[in-house]
């Protein structure tokens, strides 16, 4: 949950600000307000998220553990004013993101292929999943500045991805319940405990691009320096479509905090 | 321009900030998990306190319980132990399914067969199910010897498969000789199949570890034929790497198969004889290269194949029920005879691997006779009162149990006796 704590914190630092803008003499100050005026950005950031469903199916009964995995972002902005308040900008981010979930679930849909060979059934107990995604990020957003010292940004970005990886492991929970039902509710029950977990690697089933939305929030600290908040919000499936082994939809959000250099 | 924009900001940090739970699904399964029935005075009824109590396989319909041949059965309070929420009804006389109040009486005169079905929580699933109290045969002189030559005494776990799909297997589905039926109960051979399955669900029939040889044993009739083999991706993900092929009589856990393979095979049933002889025709092809668990190969050492008659104590000083595994099942206290192909042995008795082996057992088929050797005479009274168990096992690899063995390694089994006193 400590991701989330961030995304609240930099809302909420974002709403008060806003509510505090205004001088308008002050928008020459802090930044080109002619038409075709702009520069660039170069944004350093630590990035924390996951892949989650939405909404959460009911199969999933509780998240015990939810850990980011040490996420970065650096990249660059190519900023443009079309006007003394509005802008549009173009960037190219690297970002690694990871993270580690455990999450207790009940009848939950899974079907395995390995080698030509399926189990399939439903899953009751513990799942533990881990995700590394490696990319490039090109946002194109429209900004606007709702201050002087305070820009939102928001518009669709497009991800590839370099290297990716979902990994995991199923076995019982706290209360030592952790079993398959093959095929059916009714089919072979199979105990699987941590002692012996199943693991799985859906590595090689990941699409290698995703899209969606990014929010930018910048305030200007100094004459150059930014603090920022980017939240990227995918609205394109992690799996690749014909994956039967998740049913839902698993989409990539990410929130990044950073310093940013303006030139 | 504030506020248009922030809302929708709010509103995206709301969705991720709420834990959006939805209401617990309901239970989908609908096993009876127990049953048991209530007698007066069990050891005077049954053979043991805790043959009053059966626990269900997931992949099991019936429950029987065994009442001794005297025993006088007529109505029985019941007591059954189903999934959570899952609602059980009995048949009527009448043809129709009532609901089931546990400790209501059932009528079992007769060995007669009770139906049940229980319905799942969510009301989408349901099993039926059937449960007897079966009376026990009377020991007779024709039980003293034990014949099996597995002849046509098998068939597919599912019949209305063939042996040209997959996800189906062989099972011996009773001995061959009437007599030995009804020693067994109902029990037929066992074997790691149901394993196999869950793990290579490609495979077909022939593929698995135990398959019979239409034709292939020293008489030209069938044989049973079992092979170490690959264990199959599932096996690999919970670090089973090779399945070696069995045949035993007892149980066979799929339930536990992946999570402990040695705990889910369950050795041996009750017996009333003193077993003194085992004979058996065997050839065997074992593999090149032998692997320990971690499928690293070992070198110097040679697979070898197992055959064994081991007969336990099958209850402890505490009344306790005990059921040799994978684990004990050459090396348990409760042992009391034995016999076996030969092997070398530590000195602390433990089995050792070793490249010159003794077990004598060649690519031509041979009949192996084995004496029963007793560390302790059996008691006979216990022996009379269901008290020992019996095992007669095979394995295509000895340490197979530990998923240590060669791929490839082959024994061929055919024509079984098992004399006793």
């Amino acid at each position: 949950m400590t991701s989330m704590r961030y995304i609240a914190l930099g809302l909420l630092l974002s709403l008060c600000l806003t509510a505090s803008a205004g001088d308008t003499d002050k928008y020459e100050k802090w930044g080109p307000t002619s038409q075709g005026g702009g520069g660039i950005i170069v944004r350093l950031g630590y990035t924390i998220g996951g892949t989650t469903p939405i909404p959460l199916p009911s199969e999933i009964r509780s998240i015990n553990a939810f850990q980011p995995n040490g996420g970065a972002t650096i990249g660059a902005d190519v900023y443009k004013m079309l006007s003394r308040r509005w802008g549009f900008s173009v960037g190219w981010h690297f970002v690694y993101e990871g993270f580690h979930t455990s999450a207790d679930v009940k009848n939950y849909k899974m079907s395995l292929t390995q080698e030509g060979n399926t189990m399939s059934g439903y899953f009751t107990g513990c799942d533990i999943t881990n995700v590394e995604l490696w990319g490039l990020t090109m946002p194109v957003l429209a900004t606007v500045r709702v201050s002087p010292r305070w820009n939102i940004s928001a518009g669709p970005f497009f991800t590839v991805f370099v290297s990716e990886s979902f990994k995991g492991q199923v076995y019982d929970n706290k209360e030592g319940v952790g079993y398959l039902r093959v095929d059916s509710p009714v089919g072979e029950k199979v105990n699987i405990d941590r002692s012996s977990p199943a693991t799985y690697d859906f590595s090689d089933n990941l699409r290698n691009w995703t899209a969606g939305l990014e929010f930018a929030f910048d305030w200007k600290a100094t004459r150059h320096m930014n603090v920022f908040a980017l939240l990227d919000w995918s609205l394109s499936d992690i799996f690749e479509p014909d994956f039967p082994t998740v049913e839902f939809k698993l989409y990539p959000i990410y929130a990044t905090v950073g310093l940013a250099y303006r030139y | 321009m504030n506020k248009a924009l922030t809302l929708p900001l709010l509103c995206l940090g709301a969705a991720l900030l709420t834990s959006c739970f939805g209401d617990e699904p309901l239970n989908t399964e609908c096993d009876i998990e127990a049953v048991s029935i209530h007698v007066d005075d069990p050891v005077t009824v049954l053979y043991h306190e805790y043959d009053t109590l059966q626990t269900v396989s997931s992949v099991s319909d019936s429950v029987g319980f065994l009442a001794r041949r005297k025993a006088k059965i007529t109505t029985l309070p019941l007591t059954l132990k189903v999934t959570e929420g899952a609602t059980p009804y009995i048949l009527t006389e009448g043809g129709e399914w009532q609901q089931f109040q546990n400790g209501s009486a059932v009528d079992f005169s007769e060995e007669r067969t009770q139906r049940f079905k229980v319905v799942s929580e969510d009301k989408a699933w349901s099993r039926e199910y059937k449960i007897c109290v079966r009376i026990d045969r009377e020991s007779t002189e024709d039980m003293l010897v034990l014949s099996f030559d597995f002849n046509g005494n098998y068939a597919l776990s599912d019949p209305s498969k063939t042996v040209d799909d997959k996800s189906v297997y062989f099972v011996w589905t009773e001995t061959d000789e009437t007599s030995v039926t009804e020693l067994f109960g109902s029990e037929p051979w066992k074997n790691g199949n149901p394993g196999y399955k869950l793990s290579k669900s490609s495979a077909k029939p022939f593929e698995y570890p135990t398959i019979p040889v239409i034709g292939g044993g020293p008489d030209s009739t069938d044989c049973v034929k079992m092979e170490t083999l690959d264990a199959g991706p599932f096996g690999k993900m919970v670090n089973i790497l090779i399945a070696s092929g069995s045949l035993f009589d007892g149980y066979f856990d799929v339930t536990n198969a992946l999570k402990d393979a040695r705990k889910a095979t369950l050795f041996g049933l009750p017996f009333k004889h003193k077993p003194v002889n085992f004979k058996v025709w065997m050839k065997c092809e074992m593999g090149d290269t032998f692997q320990d668990k971690n499928g690293t190969p070992v070198a110097g050492v040679v697979d070898e194949p197992d055959a064994y008659v081991v007969v336990y104590r099958n209850q402890d000083e505490q009344g306790n029920q005990v059921q040799l595994n994978g684990d004990d099942v050459l090396s348990s206290p409760y042992i009391i005879g034995k016999a076996r192909l030969p092997h070398h042995y530590n000195a602390d008795g433990s089995d050792k691997l070793s490249s010159d082996p003794i077990h004598g057992v060649t690519k031509e088929w041979q009949l192996f006779d084995m004496d029963v050797e007793y560390t302790q005479e059996p008691d006979e009274e216990i022996l009379a009162n269901n008290g020992y168990n019996m095992i007669v096992g095979f394995s295509s690899s000895w340490q197979g149990a530990y998923f240590e063995g060669a791929i490839g390694s082959k024994l061929w089994i055919d024509n079984i006796v098992v004399t006793c006193e």
